[in-house]
C-alpha cells in the first residue's frame, strides 16, 4: 500500500496504491490525516491503483470526509474498479463519497 | 477440481495480512475471477480483524483456523475460533443512508461480507464460534475457462 499526494490547481489528489485493510489502513490513516488537517478543502481520492477496500479502509476515508465536511471542503473519488464500487454501493457510501469514472470526470466542477 | 489451504492465526500483528496474501498466492493459480477474489479479500480482512478482535486477542491461548476450498461451482470459507461467545450475525444491521455527518465511524465489517456472500451462517460448536460461508462462481466459469483470470 502506498499513499501520494500531488495538486491539480485548488484540488488536492491523493493516490492509493494496493489495498486499503485492517492492515494497511492504519498505515494510510497519518498520510490522510494530513491532508484532512491541512487548509485544502476540495480533494480528489485516486482509486485507479486500488485493488480493494474492506472497512477499515471505509473507516478512513469516513475520517477525512468528516474532517473536510467540516471545514466547508468537499471530497470526491475516482477511478473504482467494479470490486470497490460494489463496497461502496453496499456501505452507502457511493452517496459520501462522490465517485466519478476518470481524474477529469472528478475535476470538473469541483 | 478442488483445491484448499487452511492456516491458523493468533493475535500477533500482521496474522490477518499473511492469510489475505496466502489467499492471493492460491487465487491466482486457480484462476478465480478478479472480482471473486477481490470480494473475498475483503471478507476475509472483515472476518479476521473481527475475529482477532472478539476472540483470538481477548485470551492468551487465543487462536483460530482459516480454511479456504475452492470447489466446481463454489468458494467455501471457514473461519473457527476458540474465543467467547460471539455471533457477529445477532448485530444490529449499519443504517447506510446516514450522510456524512451523521454516519457512525464503523459497524460495517460484517454487513459487508453478509451482502459480498451467498449464505453465511454461524455455530457454537464444541467452545469454537465457527462460520462459514459459501460464495457461487459465476456459471459456466472453470479454470481452465477463457476469462477466468
Amino acid at each position: 500500500m502506498e499513499v501520494t499526494t500531488r495538486t491539480v490547481g485548488d484540488v488536492t489528489i491523493v493516490a492509493i496504491h494496493g489495498s486499503l485493510d485492517s492492515n494497511t489502513a492504519p498505515e494510510a490513516k497519518p498520510s490522510l490525516d494530513a491532508v484532512g488537517t491541512s487548509p485544502a478543502r476540495k480533494v480528489a481520492v485516486d482509486f485507479s491503483g486500488l485493488d480493494y477496500v474492506s472497512s477499515a479502509g471505509l473507516r478512513i476515508l469516513l475520517g477525512l470526509a468528516k474532517q473536510l465536511s467540516a471545514k466547508g471542503g468537499a471530497l470526491r473519488t475516482f477511478g473504482l474498479n467494479q470490486s470497490v464500487r460494489e463496497v461502496f454501493e453496499i456501505s452507502g457510501f457511493a452517496t459520501i463519497l462522490k465517485a466519478f469514472p476518470t481524474e477529469a470526470d472528478a475535476l470538473n466542477g469541483f | 477440481m478442488s483445491a484448499a489451504f487452511q492456516m491458523m492465526i493468533g493475535s500477533a500483528p500482521g496474522e490477518v495480512a499473511a492469510v489475505l496474501d496466502a489467499f492471493a498466492c492460491f487465487a491466482t493459480p486457480n484462476r478465480m475471477p478478479d472480482a471473486m477474489r477481490r470480494d473475498l479479500l475483503v471478507v476475509l480482512d472483515e472476518l479476521l480483524a473481527n475475529v482477532v478482535m472478539h476472540g483470538v486477542g481477548t485470551q492468551p491461548n487465543g487462536q483460530a483456523s482459516v480454511t479456504v476450498q475452492l470447489l466446481p461451482d463454489a468458494v467455501t470459507v471457514a473461519v473457527a475460533d476458540n474465543g467467547p461467545p460471539f455471533d457477529p450475525l445477532a448485530r444490529a444491521q449499519p443504517d447506510t443512508t446516514l450522510s456524512v455527518d451523521e454516519r457512525p465511524i464503523g459497524g460495517l465489517g460484517i454487513y459487508l461480507v453478509q451482502r459480498l456472500v451467498d449464505d453465511v451462517q454461524y455455530a457454537r460448536d464444541a467452545h469454537h464460534n465457527v462460520l462459514t460461508l459459501t460464495k457461487r462462481l459465476p456459471d459456466g466459469w472453470s479454470p481452465d475457462s477463457e476469462g477466468a483470470s
